[in-house]
């Protein structure tokens, strides 16, 4: 049933899906995404049009770059969920470790226990540490076989650190 | 020796699924060699000038001769027969195949070892003191300390992607011997009021930009240390800079922040992670102490005989005074086997010889050894009674060259030979130098001295804290060496209260003395640096270290260069 076009890279909730989320990359400013799709917007839109976003019947997600502060997402130090679908933290290339001290301070200080996903250079090979420090979803990069990504959760069964979890066994 | 606990084996051998999927999916063109590069590094596999080199971690240098033995296996079946210990107290083999390496590390995994984190921009091997748990001005056995990082930095989530590479050292004793000042963390136990802590230095580190560490903690309670160190790990993390490769160590993170301005960033992070689930707690470190077999010293290890053999064989007297080291325990010795002698690359041991030190050290030190960061093995309990007969069997192997701590024991990394970072030879370098000073009436006289070369500014030969220090450089397309004079790695004998906080362990960073020399000139370079210090020096208590501290660096450089025009006016009237 696959569709090449549309291949089913998103792991979420232990399960592949086609990955329907476009990044929002406004070439003006004030601009907003259309009303209709799943659209990933930059902090900065998200902050000057907060309210208004909120409000939209297909929520939006906020797309964190890695260097980007995720305490600018909270007020008075946590981050409300109402109205925001999910949060992604872009890894440009798969080398910028940042992104995982990001997921880890938004799960364990900031309160976000909604989603969080893992996009840009994410692969087979970087799932489970992403996982360990609170991603709970990955649009896995082409040329990376998602089924195999969705098993490299698994990849380590324990693990020595205590504040970061281990992810169940995908498989 | 930490013996494995069900949860280490399953990890090393879930490290070696891993990556033989990783190994087959790079051959089968389904991952790119930009993606495998940092994956391939994460287990020490680097390609190299030759063929890739693979480095396999030998945990704060502590290593059991069954390991030794399977070292020398893998050396012989799947390498030339030899294998090379580094400065970070691992093994380098240098000519492994790609396809082979799945194979090694599964061999590897049998004997409670792995490559992991030996390279790439992760928290690598902590090293430390190679007379941990033996000396007898330990404050804490800085094994079990080494053991809970390791562990904790195992397969870190967080902290696999750092800007850069990431080194621990512990010191656990009143005299540093691990270095803690060039490091990227050094911890330096201390106690306060009966409970052990660690002095933090942050920082400090060698290559294109070597500076000391500075302290940022005087004391950090050992039930705080795995978050402390977190803090310092998230601080840098996502704070390091990533845009140029050669300013992305945490020491230069530390000097733009300032070391104070540092300190309050990894405080503030601190508070909010302190006394969470990384705290320790005093069952979870005795479990850890638990791992670590029981030297069985004897209550009797018999007479000690050393004295008087020494005085009917001066071959032998040699050889005690410079490569046996005290030991807590009445009655037996630390012993340092050289692997420094003339005509070997300084750290390469053939497989021949690791089987026959693994039979050594099965008969005379409990099995047990260490690798130090001069690139020698130290059997670390030895009777005093077995030393004379223990030295016979070393002699034989060509492992008993009695020079550690002099000029000889050079330290020295792969070089130009070997590795494509290089710039230019170590080793030819390093065999001209054994070869000038190969009259040990001459060595003794000359007494304490570093030599460190590294064969290009990553300083892998710790050139920068060398008493003399050679780096290889290039100009132009050839091979120079540049000289620096000063440089150390601790502050030798002086009690911690004097150490100057701000100088991690006492490190210095030497100095250059001035333009670089040819090869061939090397050799006569340091001759004439030590023909300076041997007129300048007060006694023969005064080591060269000392005289340069006193003198300055000035009369050194100024003997060398006129040698140097003296010898090219000589050179160019021959040819008239």
């Amino acid at each position: 049933m696959s569709d090449p076009r549309h291949p089913a890279n998103l792991i979420r909730h232990r399960k592949l899906e086609v990955d329907t989320w476009q990044r929002f990359e406004p070439t003006e400013a004030r601009a907003l995404p259309p009303q209709d799709g799943n659209w990933l917007v930059p902090l900065s839109v998200w902050q000057s049009a907060q309210a208004q976003l909120r409000e939209r019947t297909q929520p939006v997600g906020v797309l964190l770059a890695p260097d980007d502060d995720p305490s600018e997402l909270a007020e008075d130090g946590r981050i409300r969920p109402e109205g925001l679908a999910l949060i992604a933290v872009d890894f440009p290339i798969y080398t910028d470790g940042r992104g995982y001290s990001i997921a880890y301070l938004l799960r364990t200080r900031l309160g976000w226990t909604g989603e969080l996903r893992a996009v840009g250079d994410v692969m087979i090979d970087t799932v489970y540490y992403q996982a360990r420090s609170g991603f709970d979803s990955f649009a896995v990069k082409p040329g990376h076989d998602p089924h195999e990504a969705l098993r490299a959760l698994g990849t380590f069964t324990a693990a020595y650190q205590k504040s970061y979890p281990v992810p169940e066994t995908a498989v | 020796m930490y013996q494995y606990q069900p949860i280490d084996q399953l990890l090393v051998d879930q490290r070696v699924a891993q990556f033989r999927d990783q190994t087959r999916r790079f051959l089968n063109g389904q991952l790119s060699e930009d993606d495998f590069r940092t994956l391939r590094l994460q287990n020490g596999l680097y390609i190299q000038r030759h063929a890739p080199m693979l480095r396999i971690a030998i945990p704060y240098g502590m290593l059991a001769s069954r390991q030794l033995r399977t070292l020398a296996h893998i050396a012989r079946k799947w390498d030339r027969g030899y294998g090379h210990f580094s400065t970070r107290q691992n093994m380098q083999f240098n000519w492994p195949r790609l396809e082979d390496v799945p194979d090694i590390l599964a061999e590897l995994a049998k004997v409670q070892m792995h490559s992991i984190q030996t390279s790439g921009n992760d928290i690598r091997n902590t090293t430390t003191d190679q007379f941990a748990g033996v000396a007898p001005d330990e404050i804490v056995n800085p094994l079990v300390w080494c053991e809970l990082i390791r562990q904790w930095s195992t397969f870190h989530p967080e902290f696999a992607f750092l800007p850069r590479k990431f080194k621990i050292a512990v010191s656990g004793a009143v005299t540093d011997r691990a270095a803690v000042g060039v490091h990227d963390i050094g911890l330096q136990a201390v106690e306060q009021d009966g409970e052990i802590g660690f002095r933090v230095w942050v920082g400090g580190g060698l290559g294109r930009t070597p500076i000391v560490g500075q302290l940022i903690n005087p004391y950090v309670p050992w039930q705080h240390l795995l978050t402390y160190l977190q803090a310092i790990l998230r601080v840098y993390n996502l704070h390091g800079r990533r845009d140029n490769k050669f300013k992305a160590r945490i020491k230069i993170l530390v000097k733009e922040l300032t070391p104070q301005v540092f300190g309050e960033e990894v405080e503030r992070e601190w508070k909010q992670i302190k006394g969470g689930p990384e705290t320790l707690t005093a069952e979870q470190v005795q479990a850890i102490a638990d791992r670590f077999t029981v030297t069985p010293y004897a209550a009797d290890p018999g007479p000690d005989t050393s004295a008087q053999h020494a005085g009917n064989d001066p071959r032998f007297a040699r050889w005690l005074r410079r490569n046996t080291h005290h030991h807590k325990v009445p009655g037996y010795a630390a012993v340092t086997l050289s692997l420094k002698r003339t005509g070997v690359p300084p750290g390469d041991i053939t497989a021949d010889q690791m089987d026959a030190v693994a039979d050594l050290a099965d008969r005379y030190s409990f099995g047990e050894m260490r690798v130090t960061h001069e690139q020698n093995v130290v059997f670390a309990d030895v009777a005093r009674s077995q030393l004379h007969a223990l030295w016979k069997e070393l002699d034989k192997l060509g492992l008993a060259t009695p020079n550690v701590g002099l000029l000889t024991n050079i330290i020295a990394c792969p070089g130009g030979d070997f590795c494509a970072l290089a710039n230019a030879v170590s080793i030819p370098v390093a065999e001209a130098i054994q070869r000038r000073f190969d009259d040990l009436d001459y060595l003794y006289e000359i007494g304490e001295l570093d030599l460190n070369i590294s064969g290009c500014i990553n300083s892998c030969g710790h050139h920068h804290v060398g008493h003399i220090g050679i780096l290889g450089v290039d100009k132009a397309g050839e091979e120079w060496y540049q000289v620096t004079l000063g440089g150390r790695q601790s502050g030798a004998a002086k009690p911690l209260p004097d150490i100057e906080s701000t100088r991690g362990g006492g490190a210095a960073i030497g100095r250059v003395i001035g333009p670089s020399f040819a090869r061939e000139e090397v050799a006569d370079v340091v001759a004439n640096l030590v023909e300076t210090y041997l007129d300048l020096r007060d006694s023969d208590a005064e080591r060269f270290i000392d005289v340069v501290e006193r003198v300055g660096i000035d009369p050194f450089k100024t003997r060398v260069y006129a040698e140097r025009k003296q010898a090219k006016a000589v050179a160019e009237a021959a040819h008239v």
